[in-house]
């Protein structure tokens, strides 16, 4: 009676274990040779629209560097800094080139010795700021405004400035996302601070402030009328207007809007960093930046046309709030913990 | 002699390796969190404590948690326990129906719910205050979402059928003559209820109220997206706050508040089992008895109101809400005939992306789910049918990752298994099924031990002695008898897997989107509606997938 069936069992649970150690290990990467364009496997770490990538990024990529296998991880910038995170301390980063809305975090990156240096070819027409030794290049520019659903304020609702939104006719009726988990959230309140002074986020406070998971839900109770105004990123708005013809409308604020010069760069680690320039050309190249204003999201180049909707870059550029990334990047916990004192309490 | 020792073998290695299992993937992650928070570079630092505790935010969050949970335990043991001797011990008209429909919450992803009761009850447009706003002609919304209370509410709704499923099952299995004894002694249902019927299911009260405990206490989903516009801190929004500070303190702080909101439920748990081991609940009988149902009499109508109200309250109304903004054109116009249409819908179904997403959950909890029944039923074997010493070691074990706050697994498995202690199942699939199965066995085993121990242990004898095998044994006799259960176990598995959040949120890769992670980015980042297409979709794979199952063991298992 020792039929083999005796490990009928055994053999169900041993393969489930064999199984998951056989998916161990990562992708090899070939050094690249150089024929026919830059090839072998480029991992790339992205906050980009998932439908974008999918749609744009994916054929156009394919088209212009055929030889090169690249691999697109889509997630919320938060989600990709913890991702790396955990990478830096299993001293096993996976990602070739890292593209995330935070420019602060480049900055905490670069000074931990983990971004590679490399100015891009296509950088001629790039009109925004980047690293002096190119450690990151600007690739995107994410706008943070203030949005409205003219379909449920009046005429004399309408705001045209931050200040604005202290007035009490918008009491109980104001939100914005959650910089705790909301990179350019996070922006909007250092460069508000620096402007504005912490005291507008108390009259901010006072006057109801909530303060929401993200821009999505912040952008469906706009349309609801839950919200009257509120602080938000310009794409969703865009998108909203152009895909669903919904009311929601942007306003440009008097004092200026905050433009987040949104980075692209190369970490040290990569094994294919011939692959991964690439790439980083490919993005900064006219192709690669229609991607990113059929994402709704402002070209860093001044021969590419703006978003659907929005006014050019140039117009907003003069009088953009100017933002201190240096402090954002240094002291994120005690901005996150002012902030959350100030209004979350 | 030379015939038992095989036996002995094959029984002894298959157990033996489901311990060293659950050793592995539930024990150790959960260690090395402990020690990662304590140590740093195999020195003892505890600053990261120091920190966080040093804030009082941290500590409101800490008290909050213990609040919400608390209260939610006790609500849904209250709304639910009546439901339960209803459905379970009554006459009630229609109790399979109310039955499914009251379980039907698990089936939602509570993200989902919780989006669903904001949109109900929220203090300027709420479709529910507005309705009470004309009805009773206030000038204000009288519910406000954002609140304590409003957070209680949905949490309660969304996590009390763990509560009935485990005092619903007890009750159908409650040996019937001391009622019965009761009643013929002339006491009222009522009076038989509280003095008969209460005292005997208290363990099964205490252990459901446990489970919604747990789940409360652990949940990141609804505490997002209710909590926060109203300033109100848990303990897992604060862990989510920390790692997603993205640098190493960030991590270290999350790994202390995981830490202590794991010691606080799994203390909890461990003092009431200990408090529950002091209890005789031999009452409720192994054998499957056919308890003699109790007549409501004139109550019977006002009983229906009751269990229909509620069902309508928890499951029915946030149900339409998703269903109807997944067919809204324009959110910002009202509901009218001309503002429905299938606008959301296209360029979900039309989009690889979503079908990719739906597909892969619907394998990796079909793994889990199968790897996990397999499992169960060795476990739920070893505890109900040996009397080796340690048998309930590996429930236990499996108890303690049930119990452990997903957020809290998801950090100790990326320490664990990147590749620093032998095995690397960073960003692959396995990780993701490794997660759902510390999570999800509990309910699984409970089920499969349950009917485990209703086969006699004669049936077993009478095939040994023939010469079968213990595994043959196990394929011809057990599994057969208690088939209903393992499918039920199975399911168990699998639907909190397919829809997962929390863990996946952490643990994808670039090829392992699940649809929790895409449900929650169209949520966060996206498109709402598109969300809520999406969360339709969810709900009729789950749906369908009860549907096969009720089928499948013809009607005697759902879920």
């Amino acid at each position: 009676m020792f039929s083999n069936k005796k490990l009928l069992g055994a053999a169900a649970l041993t393969m489930t274990l064999s199984a998951a150690l056989m998916t161990g290990c990562g992708g090899g990467d070939k050094a690249p040779s150089g024929k026919g364009g830059p090839e072998g496997k480029v991992m790339v770490y992205t906050s980009m629209y998932p439908d974008i990538i999918d749609s744009m990024c994916k054929p156009d990529v394919k088209k212009a560097l055929p030889e090169l296998d690249v691999t697109w991880f889509q997630g919320g910038t938060e989600k990709i800094k913890t991702k790396i995170a955990g990478e830096i301390k299993a001293d096993k980063i996976g990602a070739d080139v890292l593209m995330v809305a935070d420019p602060s975090y480049y900055i905490y990156l670069k000074q931990k010795g983990l971004l590679l240096d490399y100015k891009s070819k296509n950088m001629d027409h790039v009109v925004t700021g980047s690293d002096k030794d190119g450690a990151w290049s600007p690739v995107r520019i994410n706008n943070m405004i203030i949005a409205y659903n003219a379909d449920k304020v009046s005429k004399d609702e309408i705001p045209t400035s931050w200040e604005d939104l202290t007035d009490p006719k918008y009491k109980g009726k104001i939100a914005m996302p959650n910089p705790m988990l909301s990179g350019t959230a996070y922006v909007a309140v250092g460069a508000l601070a620096d402007k504005l002074g912490w005291d507008y986020f108390k009259r901010l406070k006072d006057n109801g402030l909530r303060v929401e998971e993200g821009n999505s839900a912040i952008q469906n109770k706009l349309l609801t009328g839950e919200y009257k105004a509120a602080i938000i990123l310009e794409e969703n708005i865009l998108k909203l207007q152009e895909t669903k013809h919904e009311p929601l409308k942007v306003c440009y604020p008097k004092e200026g809007c905050i433009l987040i010069n949104s980075p692209i760069g190369i970490m040290k680690a990569t094994k294919n960093p011939t692959g991964a320039k690439a790439l980083v050309d490919w993005w900064l190249s006219p192709a690669g930046q229609k991607a990113v204003t059929a994402g709704w999201m402002h070209s860093v180049r001044d021969d590419v046309e703006p978003p659907h909707g929005a006014p050019a870059l140039k117009t907003l550029l003069p009088n953009a709030i100017k933002v201190d990334w240096d402090k954002l990047a240094k002291d994120e916990s005690e901005i996150k913990e002012k902030f959350r004192t100030i209004v979350m309490e | 002699m030379k015939k038992s020792l095989p036996r002995l073998d094959s029984k002894f290695i298959v157990i033996a390796i489901s311990v060293l299992l659950l050793l592995y993937f539930i024990v150790f992650p959960l260690l090395v969190l402990i020690y990662d928070s304590l140590f740093v570079d195999g020195v003892l630092d505890i600053s990261n404590y120091k920190d966080v505790y040093g804030k009082a935010v941290n500590w409101r969050a800490l008290t909050n948690t213990v609040e919400l949970s608390l209260i939610v335990m006790v609500a849904s043991v209250v709304v639910t326990f009546p439901m339960a001797w209803l459905v379970g011990r009554t006459d009630l008209p229609g109790k399979k129906k109310f039955r499914t429909i009251l379980v039907a919450s698990y089936m939602i992803p509570p993200y989902v719910g919780a989006i669903a009761w904001v949109q109900l009850l929220n203090p300027s447009v709420g479709y529910l205050n507005d309705v009470f706003k004309f009805i009773f002609g206030l000038s204000a919304a009288p519910f406000n979402i954002y609140t304590m209370g409003g957070l209680a509410w949905v949490l309660t709704l969304f996590y009390s059928p763990f509560a009935f499923i485990t005092i619903s099952r007890a009750m159908e299995k409650m040996d019937p003559t001391l009622e019965e004894a009761a009643r013929v002694s002339g006491a009222s249902p009522l009076k038989t209820l509280i003095d008969v019927t209460l005292p005997l299911m208290m363990p099964s009260i205490v252990a459901g109220g446990l489970l919604v405990f747990i789940a409360a206490g652990s949940c990141f989903g609804i505490p997002a997206i209710v909590g926060m516009p109203g300033n109100i801190e848990v303990m897992t929004t604060r862990i989510v706050t920390f790692v997603y500070m993205g640098d190493a303190k960030g991590i270290r702080d999350a790994t202390a508040l995981a830490v202590s909101l794991m010691v606080l439920a799994n203390a909890l748990l461990f003092f009431m089992s200990w408090m529950l081991s002091h209890k005789d609940y031999t009452t409720i009988s192994g054998k499957s008895t056919r308890p003699n149902m109790v007549e409501l009499g004139k109550w019977k109508w006002p009983a229906v109101g009751l269990v229909g109200g509620y069902a309508f309250i928890a499951v029915v109304l946030p149900l339409a809400s998703i269903v109807m903004t997944s067919f809204l054109v324009s959110m910002s116009k009202g509901i009218t005939l001309s503002n429905f249409g299938f606008d959301a819908w296209i360029p979900v179904i039309t989009s690889s992306q979503y079908m990719e997403s739906i597909w892969r959950s619907v394998v990796y909890g079909v793994v889990a789910a199968c790897i996990g029944t397999v499992l169960a039923l060795f476990i739920a074997y070893l505890s109900v049918k040996t009397k080796i010493s340690g048998r309930n070691l590996p429930d236990l074990l499996v108890v303690l990752g049930g119990s452990t706050p997903s957020i809290v697994i998801a950090l100790a498995l990326i320490i664990t298994f990147s590749g620093n202690y032998g095995l690397n199942l960073y960003s692959t699939m396995w990780i993701l099924v490794v997660s759902y199965l510390v999570k999800y066995m509990t309910m699984s085993v409970r089920t499969i031990a349950a009917s485990l121990s209703q086969v006699h242990i004669s049936l077993e004898e009478a095939a040994l002695n023939s010469g079968a095998s213990w595994l043959r044994t196990c394929k011809d006799i057990i599994i057969p008898l208690i088939a209903p259960s393992i499918v039920a176990g199975w399911f168990l598995i699998f639907m909190p897997s397919f829809y997962e959040l929390t863990m996946s949120n952490l643990l994808y890769g670039a090829d392992t989107k699940t649809i929790g992670v895409l449900l929650y980015e169209l949520q966060t980042y996206a498109d709402t509606q598109n969300a809520s297409v999406l969360s339709v979709i969810i709900l009729l794979i789950v749906l369908v997938g009860n549907l096969i199952l009720s089928k499948a063991t013809k009607g005697k298992v759902s879920i």
